[in-house]
């Protein structure tokens, strides 16, 4: 695609589609799939997964502008993300990211 | 002991950091959704001079082509960082600036798809939107300066532990 940049998706209701649009991130043409959905009352979940699956397969999109009731329905999109250890490196446990999280930043035995 | 102490004090700056990236970013979340609440009562007043669904998807154009892009890049300190841009039309060094043959057709501004004359509604809406982009881009800045500060916290966390003496 011509120009420099990558595009911004966006998922969202009628009124902040247009909105996003008139600011000018809009791509439709025979090229390429656009980069928007409009969501309606009639917009089935499945047209929103297969719509938010192909913008993250998507290499010239860098980021997804979502309305939040939209992104509740699609946390069981995004797959979940196991580490896994390799021959070269070793796994460190202590660092794998969701114990780590659930562990939380700010428990008082981690602070000094 | 040294050791632990310049832990800390790294711990410190850095805790301090992510607190004041989360306030910056809570503060243009707001910001953003405020300009996106101003777009639609801009919208609210054109659809009242111009007819109640002169302003919606009926009127998307059938071919679009971006007006602004993101770009991303590193900045200084080493993280990603978004950035909104303008499309531009190509040109050769020294030619008066006009398309080539063969180059993207310029863009269209959007607010053409609604008629010749819009209100004035209408362009402060594409304004309050155009307000809204930009800030979408430092809040993507923001979240992977977030995310990458969150994990050097708990790495900095685990280096502290490991000093701690174990008891016998």
């Amino acid at each position: 695609m011509a120009g420099s940049g990558k595009l911004m998706a966006v998922m969202g209701g009628k009124d902040t589609m247009t909105g996003f649009l008139l600011g000018g991130i809009g791509v439709l043409n025979k090229h390429c799939q656009p980069n928007f959905l409009v969501m309606e009352k009639d917009t089935t979940i499945s047209e929103t997964e297969d719509t938010f699956q192909q913008f993250l397969n998507q290499d010239d999109i860098s980021s997804i502008l979502i309305n939040q009731h939209a992104l509740d329905a699609l946390w069981h999109c995004i797959p979940a993300i196991l580490e896994i250890p390799s021959k070269e490196y070793l796994c460190d446990a202590a660092n794998v990211s969701i114990p780590h999280r659930a562990r939380g930043m700010f428990m008082s035995e981690n602070l000094h | 002991r040294n050791e632990g102490m310049d832990l800390r004090v790294e711990l410190d700056f850095l805790l301090l950091q992510l607190l004041k990236d989360l306030e910056q970013l809570e503060a243009k979340r707001q910001a953003l959704n405020a300009w996106v609440e101003e777009g639609w009562l801009s919208f609210s007043k054109a659809r009242y001079a111009m007819g109640a669904k002169s302003v919606g998807p009926l009127q998307y154009a059938s071919h679009m082509e971006p007006q602004v892009r993101v770009c991303t890049g590193e900045a200084q300190d080493g993280l990603q960082k978004f950035w909104m841009v303008r499309a531009a039309l190509r040109r050769r060094k020294g030619l008066p600036r006009t398309p080539e043959p063969d180059s993207s057709p310029a863009p269209q501004n959007p607010l053409k798809w609604f008629g010749i004359l819009v209100p004035h509604s209408l362009r402060q809406a594409q304004a309050s939107f155009r307000e809204g982009l930009q800030l979408a881009a430092d809040m993507a800045s923001l979240q992977s300066r977030i995310s990458w500060g969150r994990s050097q916290l708990q790495e900095l966390q685990e280096k502290l532990k490991q000093l701690k003496p174990r008891a016998p």
